[in-house]
């Protein structure tokens, strides 16, 4: 079964998820949508149907599936459209700006009887995967405590080509939120994944770049099924120059511990250049070559997406539940409802919580 | 004469950077005009990274530039940060997110970007090359410009201090498209808008990594300023093309080059700095990027956007 889909969104990951399309084997990339004229441009270099108006393109084209690729305060209304139109919808993460609109989204889903799919493409890390299988395993007793870090420099990431940082990322109205929704999204969804019914214990944001969003966020989880207090460690304050990247989960069981740094690459190039003499070789075998593996950080999104296309053309489930990423939302919205709450009550006070500290 | 100070701080508290460009603008000796009415402070804020890694002008070397400017003006002197848009930074965020929005209300001092208000297209001829550069006007009237810029490796130019900082001025927020004539646009702009005083901030500078050096260099001459600083990071001025063409269509003068080391010496500096060899490293880069592109052409693999030039592959 050929799928045809389309791609809307042309941002960073919008041209990866493009790319990464038009390499799919009975994937038929029909056309993309993007409001930016120099974006759609990229597009039509590979001859692919361009629109800058995505009803425009769900309305004209027949189609299966979108990926959609927008700006958070976009994604509501792009997968309600998708949608009402019967479209199964692959979307970036997060889902949602908060709790609310990531039920309405699931009920609308619901309702129009459609697949979503969330590319939390972080699960798809071999590393990640890996203590995945060794806690289901019970290869390190039952898990007691687990730690997880991801700090790098989020929407302040610099592409070889400088381009303004997108200004909704200032916006909290318009993202949602910062780093703990940006990037932190990856760790509790993957906590919520392994252990499963997260409650918060504990949870700090910082500010460091005094902007309406947190640039930091400390947030201690317990799961309620199992017990495990999970520790997230995020942030957006670490400049940080491709192919670095600092993510770890490292997991303390009753029988010693596993982290995802003993299943990464300790050394990215030389990483990067066994993977590219592989790719090379398969290709002159004529096999086919695992797409960004030699960046070992990119490969996952290409990972997921396909493996979103070949659970829709083999009728399958989706790897990914919405329930589940409706409760990481769930879960982070919840730490900025703490958040501004503690805010609210520190106004109240007649010596505000941090002079007391200082004086 | 060309007189350069190079000074060393006692420390990395607010109060120790303060003394430091005091006791650098003591030693320089310069002698600010009674009536000068206003005073452009022009940090270099290349992008959103904050000072602790050595990118961008530490706000606190700015606040201590501020209180020596009072101290010998007055409180009435019109002061301003002043800032332009690049490529891939916003000033109005980079303000905000790099600790000046919070110095300009603490010191009463206006904040400016130079990408908005009254600009003017400036025509000026270097190396026999006629370049024409957007430049806002309140960079053109005022009495008065500071240059603080970082002292740092570039990868674009090796090396970026005084005269590339007055890059950073031109009015035009894409400045990416001069990267291709850089030199003569560093230089032309540096003829355009003439800085009055430079103060190199050297007090996080960056170069391999990160490292706190507590180094300060300031001077009136800006190809002066850069000569002394590319010395300091363990470079050879000779070497960087823009500075070349600067002491050429003389923008400034190192032959009577007078250099007052207190309390620490040029060599002390330079075998401190966290040196690494740049062209090299350029060289490196460029084959890595080449090599990624014949392969991905040959494997029919995908090269992440952050990587793209401008052709998709």
């Amino acid at each position: 079964m050929l799928l045809r889909v389309a791609v809307i969104g042309l941002g960073k990951m919008g041209k990866l998820h493009f790319l990464s399309a038009l390499r799919f084997k009975d994937v038929k990339l029909v056309a993309v949508a993007d409001k930016s004229r120099k974006n759609r441009k990229v597009a039509e270099r590979f001859h692919v149907k361009t629109y800058d108006d995505y009803t425009n393109l769900i309305d004209s084209e027949e189609l299966d599936a979108a990926v959609i690729s927008l700006p958070n305060f976009l994604k509501k209304e792009s997968i309600a459209y998708a949608s009402e139109r019967n479209l199964d919808v692959f979307v970036d993460k997060p889902l949602a700006r908060n709790l609310a609109e990531a039920e309405e989204i699931a009920r609308k889903v619901r309702a129009e009887d459609v697949r979503l799919m969330v590319g939390v493409n972080y699960r798809y890390f071999d590393s990640v995967q890996k203590l995945k299988t060794i806690v289901d395993e019970g290869r390190v007793g039952d898990v007691v405590l687990a730690t997880s870090e991801l700090v790098m420099d989020g929407p302040f990431s610099h592409p070889l080509v400088p381009k303004p940082v997108p200004e909704w990322w200032f916006d909290k109205e318009a993202s949602g939120g910062g780093a703990l929704l940006d990037l932190g999204y990856h760790l509790v969804d993957i906590f919520n994944w392994i252990f499963g019914d997260l409650e918060i214990e504990f949870s700090a944001l910082g500010h460091r770049f005094s902007l309406p969003v947190e640039d930091s966020a400390v947030v201690v989880l317990k799961s309620a099924k199992t017990g495990v207090r999970c520790v997230v460690n995020t942030g957006w304050f670490s400049k940080m120059i491709f192919p670095n990247f600092n993510f770890r989960i490292n997991l303390h069981g009753t029988v010693g511990y596993v982290s995802t740094d003993k299943f990464a690459p300790r050394k990215l190039y030389s990483h990067a250049m066994k993977e590219v003499a592989l790719n090379s070789l398969k290709r002159v075998m004529g096999h086919q070559v695992r797409y960004l593996s030699y960046t070992y950080y990119y490969g996952s999104f290409t990972e997921i997406l396909r493996q979103f296309f070949e659970s829709l053309r083999k009728e399958e489930e989706l790897p990914v539940r919405l329930e589940e990423q409706v409760q990481v939302v769930n879960t982070i919205d919840s730490v900025y409802k703490r958040f501004f709450e503690s805010l609210r009550k520190e106004e109240e006070l007649p010596v505000r919580l941090g002079e007391q500290v200082l004086h | 004469m060309v007189q350069v100070v190079l000074t060393k701080s006692p420390g990395f508290s607010e109060d120790a950077i303060r003394e430091t460009v005091f006791r650098a603008m003591d030693l320089l000796n310069y002698n600010l005009k009674s009536d000068t009415d206003s005073v452009i402070i022009k940090p270099n804020l290349c992008y959103y990274w904050d000072y602790s890694t050595g990118e961008t002008t530490d706000p606190r070397i700015v606040s201590g530039i501020i209180d020596w400017i009072r101290g010998s003006l007055g409180d009435d002197v019109h002061i301003y940060i002043a800032e332009a848009d690049a490529s891939a930074m916003r000033t109005k965020y980079a303000f905000k997110m790099l600790g000046y929005e919070k110095l300009g209300l603490e010191k009463k001092v206006k904040l400016a970007n130079l990408s908005e208000g009254e600009i003017v297209e400036k025509e000026v001829v270097v190396a026999g090359r006629k370049l024409v550069l957007p430049v806002n006007k309140t960079l053109l009237e005022k009495s008065i410009l500071i240059s603080v810029p970082k002292l740092k490796y570039n990868r674009t130019v090796g090396f970026t201090c005084a005269l590339k900082n007055i890059f950073g001025a031109i009015s035009k927020p894409y400045k990416y498209a001069y990267h291709k004539k850089l030199a003569h646009v560093i230089v032309a702009m540096n003829k355009i808008v003439r800085t009055n005083i430079v103060l190199v901030d050297g007090i996080i500078v960056s170069g391999k990594t990160p490292k706190k050096l507590g180094v300060a260099i300031a001077g009136d001459d800006a190809v002066a300023c850069d000569f002394v600083a590319a010395k300091a990071a363990g470079l050879e001025p000779n070497r960087i093309e823009y500075w070349k063409l600067a002491v050429k269509e003389k923008i400034g003068d190192v032959n009577s080059l007078v250099l007052i080391e207190n309390p620490v010496k040029l060599s002390e500096i330079r075998k401190e700095f966290p040196k690494q060899n740049y062209l090299l490293q350029k060289w490196l880069w460029r084959l890595q990027l080449k090599a990624l592109r014949t392969y991905a052409r040959f494997a029919r693999d995908i090269i992440p956007p952050v990587l793209q030039e401008d052709n998709l592959s």
